[in-house]
């Protein structure tokens, strides 16, 4: 019924294409008609009858209603029904396009790549920037951090007792709630699986203002005492439970049983990717609870991240100020020696700047660049209308001198122009939705908020609105010399038709536009690239050739004693050894160029208390032949040894750059180092031996100061501990003789040998990492590139274009001046001063823009001036040949002129 | 206008046909002409309104002033539309009379 009335709305706004009095006089009758048709034989029949009486009735309707206007007014031009005369120029339309392929097929495929380019690129920052997060009121949700500017790292996490000291203190938030997340193993009803636990406190939910679409979220007192619920993410209820609903049922994580208490809606997502920590987008949820160590230990444990949502009324300016004044407050829960020996802040920053806020600025950029490709596009359109419009001054001349009113003239122009802007737009609709599709996964996955992009209602209204206001520029610009000129003199000057100077004028400042936009885009591909370049010859410390790593979680549960977990890893690399191809095995705690490893403050020996506490370190544990595996080089000293392997000795390995830090001049072999505070109780490891400096982080940044040691030191009771999954979440390496990728079955069966039940997750190999570090940069740079190319190639066209057709007119005084004896080489050389002259103008114009424009680009390059000279030497060059191309093409026609075949013409 | 010369268009002739028993509204047409058109292509209440309007112009229909009980426009025949009708049937039939002589058609008597 529902359907029913739509389909009756639906008629009554197609009865709006017949003539008004047909209209007035029939209309409630159709609609009864067309009422009585729907219910008695169904709305199929009744559609397909309305659509064919449509085909019929109209063109009826129409041509009776002009005669009978006709009759009434006798001949009065224009005052036919507006339908009817739209329908006639859209016919007429058709006819004209069809009749000059090249310029239609020239001008629809270049709307369809710039509208296209700018669907797909909008799509982009659609999914990114304004889609909206699902949580309520995001703008007013906002992200707390620590800092410790002793430790050189830009930012923390918040550590279990910092996080309730400012839950007690702050006023500025209705709620703060911490979450973490991690891997764990799925099990039960189906195949093992690693999926993303976020552990969170009960407000979290709360504060992002979304409930459960099935059962609930957590209770307050859930959050307090471990309670073995858990609530899941729409996404793994479909995947695991088919239909019936899952609440009060089982969930085995890690080994342990959970009840599902709640699943949340579909299209829920937490935590968005984007932010440092923490940033994985959850499977299933758990109530974070504190162990009584967690709660009140100070100076650790700066893993948690923690979300808050403004009072009424509280600006972000002012939480911001606010939180960074409880600092003081919460340090001064610090023992005495912590408190010496470094600094804690506070910082509060706004939740969708953490989520968007790096992305921002290169899909802004991105966005302008393309909107660059599409103004040289419509440049050039309006170029070959304008040609066009020149070339038809005669015709319109003659239909203005047979009675055509002018703004008959002017609907014809303009259903021409609507025409070719629309088949451009849906053409473009169409390429966008392909390059969108060719967005490399890595970027959408890294995309904050994103699970896909895809070409949606805005996106296609975005193109519309382009499609329609590109139409009306063309519709009414080019064409307005054209109607201003009195009409009867295209009838007077004969057979010959020109532009008027106003053209001519008009034309070249688009050729000049197109020209300058290129080089800007030009240059901003080349600091790209260049960029892109340096990035890539940084060294990373590591070879990543030919390295496969995959990920294993050890569940508590038949791993609740350290040494079965230091068993397991330790069988499973004397495994590795065996499969033939492989050169080197290890166990490591984290990846070279990724930031997820530990960060530990230390203590060199021979350290002077005097000076700034050291930063912190990255420390890796690792069992195997670590440094092989990733090719890094042993500078001094040894690796551990087989017995350093199996029991604590305390050793540790440093890289260069500690040894040059901290024990300049001296030899670095037998010195000592111990974690924490020269207070602390930490036995001193012994360093036996030093290794290359390794990047930690994104690509271009400084190496980190980093310590290794063996697996076998490890803690007993983090490794048994049933809580942190850390240091039994690790990632086994191999690196083989052969391509990597392909010994991925071996190494997953040689897991599977020592423990069959247990997952493998982030199957990946090194070049692949290195890869997904640089993509955003090569993503950037490709994408730039290619819209520079099209740039490019658009204003050689446009060149070109205005070139030929200026030729074409000339082509009677060209002849002329053969005749008269001017060489062929003089022809040639005056076209082309024509066309490099705007291409001058146009060059000169481009450098400034770029010169200025550069500047926005700076934050995204990478060790590259703005100002690079070779980019700003080259892209003058490549353009200045496009442009040379473009008019040697009709230069060379105009000194073929015959001038017996152009004066006979004549 | 004058009285349209012969032959009717197909449109035309079942429309004056459908009324030939008498006054009816724009769907009723539409039933009737279905009926006498056979599997041509069906005709819809726009093209119907659309012809009625040129034959009212034509003087072969006529609007009557009280619409019918649900309101909707009824069209009754007009005599220049009977005469119209009836020429056009003639024609017809002396074109049926003409293909039997040809023995084209099978006779059915």
């Amino acid at each position: 019924m529902e359907r029913d009335r739509w389909s009756l709305r639906v008629y009554r706004l197609l009865l709006r294409i017949y003539p008004s009095r047909f209209r007035d006089r029939f209309a409630a009758d159709l609609e009864a008609d067309f009422a009585q048709m729907l219910a008695s034989r169904g709305r199929r029949a009744a559609w397909s009858r309305a659509l064919a009486d449509f085909w019929r009735a109209i063109p009826l309707t129409h041509t009776h209603d002009q005669r009978t206007r006709q009759r009434q007014y006798a001949v009065t031009l224009g005052a036919e029904s507006h339908m009817g005369s739209l329908l006639f120029d859209v016919r007429h339309a058709v006819r004209a396009l069809a009749k000059s392929p090249v310029f239609t097929a020239v001008t629809v495929i270049t709307l369809a790549l710039g509208i296209g380019a700018n669907s797909a690129i909008f799509s982009l920052v659609n999914a990114v920037l304004l889609r909206p997060l699902g949580y309520q009121e995001p703008d007013r949700l906002m992200m707390i951090h620590e800092v410790i500017p002793e430790s050189k790292m830009p930012r923390f996490g918040v550590s279990p007792a910092d996080y309730l000291d400012l839950d007690q203190y702050q006023g500025s938030f209705t709620d703060l709630g911490a979450y973490r997340t991690q891997s764990m193993e799925l099990s039960g009803n189906g195949d093992p699986e690693t999926v993303v636990v976020a552990q969170t406190s009960a407000a979290v939910f709360l504060l992002l203002g979304v409930g459960a679409a099935d059962g609930r979220t957590f209770l307050p007192e859930e959050d307090q005492a471990d309670q073995s619920v858990v609530v899941i993410s729409d996404g793994l209820r479909r995947r695991r439970f088919a239909a019936s609903s899952p609440v009060g049922g089982r969930l085995v994580l890690d080994r342990r049983p959970y009840t599902i208490v709640g699943v949340m809606p579909a299209g829920f997502q937490f935590p968005k990717r984007g932010p440092q920590f923490n940033s994985e987008p959850a499977d299933a949820f758990m109530p974070l609870v504190f162990n009584p160590f967690e709660r009140q230990a100070r100076g650790m444990f700066y893993n948690h991240s923690v979300i808050g949502r403004l009072r009424d009324g509280v600006t972000l300016d002012q939480a911001t100020r606010d939180t960074a004044a409880l600092a003081s407050r919460v340090q001064e829960n610090y023992p005495p020696q912590l408190r010496n020996a470094f600094s804690v802040q506070i910082a509060a920053t706004p939740y969708l700047d953490e989520i968007s806020g790096q992305v921002r600025r290169p899909l802004m950029i991105l966005l302008g660049a393309v909107g660059l490709v599409l103004l040289v596009a419509c440049a050039n359109v309006a170029n070959l209308f304008l040609s066009r419009a020149v070339a038809r001054q005669r015709e319109i001349g003659v239909r203005a001198a047979l009675g055509a009113a002018r703004h008959r003239l002017f609907q014809m122009l303009l259903v021409e122009s609507l025409l070719l802007a629309f088949t451009g737009g849906a053409l473009g609709l169409v390429i966008g939705h392909w390059a969108v599709r060719a967005v490399p996964a890595v970027i959408t996955t890294s995309l904050p908020g994103v699970s896909d992009v895809t070409l949606d209602v805005r996106v296609v209204a975005f193109t519309l609105i382009l499609s329609l206001a590109t139409a009306l520029f063309f519709g009414l610009v080019p064409m307005a010399p054209g109607m201003r000129r009195e009409l009867a003199d295209a009838l007077r000057e004969g057979a010959r038709t020109s532009g008027g100077r106003s053209q001519h004028r008009l034309q070249a400042g688009l050729v000049v536009t197109s020209v300058a936009f290129a080089f800007v885009l030009l240059v901003g591909a080349g600091l790209l690239i260049r960029s892109f370049t340096n990035l890539m010859n940084v060294e990373s410390g590591i070879s990543a050739m030919n390295v496969l790593t995959m990920d294993v979680t050890l569940p508590h549960a038949g791993y609740n004693q350290a040494a079965r977990v230091r068993s397991f890893y330790q069988t499973v690399t004397d495994r590795l050894l065996d499969i033939p191809g492989v050169k080197a095995a290890a166990v490591t705690s984290d990846l070279p160029l990724r930031v997820d490893g530990e960060r530990r403050a230390f203590t060199p020996e021979g350290w002077d208390p005097s000076t700034p506490m050291p930063p912190t370190i990255a420390l890796t544990w690792a069992h195997g032949d670590y440094f092989t595996t990733f090719g890094i080089p042993v500078i001094r000293g040894r690796t551990f040894s087989a017995a350093e392997q199996m029991e604590n000795r305390q050793v540790a390995m440093v890289s260069q750059n500690i040894a040059d830090t901290y024990w300049p001049g001296q030899d670095p072999i037998g010195k000592r180092l111990k974690w924490g505070l020269p207070s602390s109780p930490a036995p001193w490891q012994t360093v036996i031996g030093v290794v290359g400096d390794v990047v930690d982080g994104p690509l271009g940044s400084d190496p980190v100061i980093h310590v290794y040691v063996p697996y076998t030191e490890a803690a007993d009771q983090v490794l048994a501990s049933p809580v942190a999954g850390f240091l039994r979440r690790m990632r086994i390496a191999v690196n083989a003789r052969v391509d990597a990728a392909s010994l991925t079955p071996s190494v997953r069966g040689a897991i599977a040998a020592v423990d069959p039940a247990l997952a493998v997750a982030n199957v990946t190999t090194m070049e692949e990492v290195v890869r997904d570090l640089s993509a955003p940069q090569r993503f950037s740079a490709t994408v730039l590139t290619a819209f520079a190319a099209g740039a490019l190639l658009l204003a050689g066209i446009g060149l070109y274009g205005v070139l030929a057709f200026g030729v074409a007119q000339r082509t009677p005084e060209i002849g002329v001046r053969l005749a008269l004896g001017a060489g062929r080489g003089e022809v040639l050389g005056l076209v082309v001063r024509q066309g490099m002259v705007l291409a001058g103008v146009g060059l000169a114009l481009g450098l400034a823009g770029a010169l200025a424009a550069s500047r926005v680009l700076r934050a995204m390059l990478f060790e590259t001036n703005v100002y690079d000279p070779w980019t700003f030497a080259i892209v003058p060059v490549i353009l200045a040949a496009v442009s040379l191309a473009a008019c040697y093409l009709p230069a060379r026609r105009a000194a073929r002129v015959d001038p017996m075949v152009a004066l006979r013409n004549e | 206008m004058k009285k349209p010369a012969a032959p009717l268009t197909p449109a035309v002739f079942h429309i004056l046909l459908a009324l030939a028993d008498g006054p009816l509204h724009g769907y009723a047409i539409m039933q009737a002409v279905e009926e006498s058109a056979g599997p041509t292509p069906p005709m819809g209440p726009g093209t119907i309104y659309g012809s009625l309007q040129r034959m009212e112009e034509a003087g072969l229909v006529k609007e009557l002033p009280a619409p019918g009980d649900d309101r909707r426009r009824t069209f009754a025949l007009q005599p220049a539309g009977r005469r119209a009708l009836a020429g056009e049937a003639e024609r017809l039939a002396r074109l049926t009379a003409l293909v039997r002589s040809k023995r084209l058609v099978p006779d059915e008597a």
